[in-house]
């Protein structure tokens, strides 16, 4: 099943209000919905935990969430303020290859899911910050390998990632 | 699902609790109760100035207080709608209240240029009073900022420290400046527009810090 606005903001609602039974239901469809999500943005290895620091972000801050308001962008929010914060952390190692596990698009709700997306934000950073972000954080090369690739000096790498992770630290709630 | 994930659910479901949701409305209750606890605490240590209403008052006075109190406004909005995150949240308004002020402290310093008259002319006898009371009157809407923040989920906490600075030191020298009587653009353009700046900055320092996620 996959959830739609309305359901998931009912199901909120009802959390909010102590309800366990529609908590662990909403919990479930965040856990889909995050791991289509983040697929193409975050190694394999490394999705379930991105996922579940997701999910214990929203426990802990359910309470911010403005029932007057959609669940979705905000579940969105959260998703890439986790996500912005996992870059930062983690250095990916060579061996963690990004699979190729496009899943088609069922959800109905695309033109919404395409305004929320993680690419979204590369759209703003400059080219060459964006590509050793991707580069580096993401397809795990190392800083020399990415240097090579991209003709930017080693140093100049370093600050490019640096300046791109904090434009996207500020770009989490921007939508267009 | 994976069994990783299920039994994290598993456990958060089982110690789930009510929670009261942080409605918007309710965090303009709160900053309207500071606003007017505030503007009482001013008019009964230090009064309100009837300036306006004997029609004594220069325009600066009107137009300089209004921009202040337009600025507290569109922060104070930022700052509630900021603690709830979403994407697609644009936070504009402060930017654009901020630059019209800032228009005030320019017109003052080419005042006194076109003047020929010292950086000297425009420090006036109460100018450290009215800075210094107008910070510190900003200190209750920043109190309530920050502990609507730190209950939110803010995404861009910088922002969001920098954004409830501005609306707590626009709120304070606001509400300081309902009681002084001094109304040329040099004072009210530097004296009263600085706490904006200055709580800005501390938001910017503070805030992150007490922000726990």
């Amino acid at each position: 099943m996959i959830a739609d606005e309305t359901t998931l903001a009912h199901l909120m609602r009802k959390a909010q209000g102590g309800d366990k039974r529609a908590y662990a239901v909403l919990l479930d469809e965040c856990s889909n919905w995050l791991q289509r999500y983040f697929r193409k943005r975050v190694p394999p290895q490394q999705l379930d935990d991105l996922v579940q620091d997701v999910l214990m972000s929203v426990h802990r801050k359910r309470s911010s969430w403005d029932p007057d308001r959609a669940f979705m962008p905000w579940l969105a929010a959260i998703a890439r303020y986790r996500w912005v914060d996992h870059l930062r952390k983690v250095y990916r190692t060579a061996e963690d290859e990004l699979g190729d596990h496009d899943a088609a698009e069922e959800s109905e709700e695309e033109a919404v899911m395409a305004r929320m997306s993680l690419d979204r934000l590369f759209v703003h950073l400059p080219q060459k910050q964006a590509e050793v972000i991707e580069m580096v954080k993401i397809e795990g090369l190392s800083i020399v390998e990415a240097s090579e690739r991209t003709g930017q000096s080693e140093s100049l790498v370093k600050v490019n990632i640096h300046r791109g992770l904090k434009k996207l630290s500020a770009m989490i709630e921007k939508a267009e | 699902m994976n069994t990783r994930n299920a039994a994290l659910i598993a456990e958060l479901s089982d110690e789930l609790e009510p929670v009261r949701p942080m409605r918007a409305r309710e965090g303009y209750a709160v900053l309207a109760l500071a606003g007017a606890v505030t503007i009482g605490a001013v008019w009964m240590v230090a009064g309100l100035w009837d300036g306006v209403l004997t029609g004594t008052a220069s325009p600066f006075f009107v137009i300089i207080n209004g921009l202040l109190l337009l600025v507290a406004l569109a922060a104070i909005g930022a700052s509630i709608a900021l603690a709830s995150p979403h994407v697609g949240n644009r936070q504009d308004g402060p930017r654009w209240a901020l630059a019209m002020l800032g228009v005030m402290p320019i017109a003052a310093i080419a005042m006194m240029l076109g003047q020929g008259s010292g950086v000297a002319s425009l420090i006036d006898p109460h100018a450290f009073t009215c800075f210094a009371a107008g910070s510190a009157t900003s200190a209750l809407t920043f109190v309530a900022l920050a502990w609507w923040l730190k209950r939110g989920a803010p995404v861009s906490t910088t922002l969001s420290g920098t954004i409830a600075g501005v609306a707590a030191g626009a709120a304070g020298s606001f509400a300081y400046g309902l009681s002084c009587p001094i109304d040329g653009l040099a004072h009210l353009g530097i004296w009263h527009v600085l706490p904006v700046v200055v709580c800005g900055a501390l938001g910017r320092i503070a805030v992150p810090r007490i922000i726990r996620w």
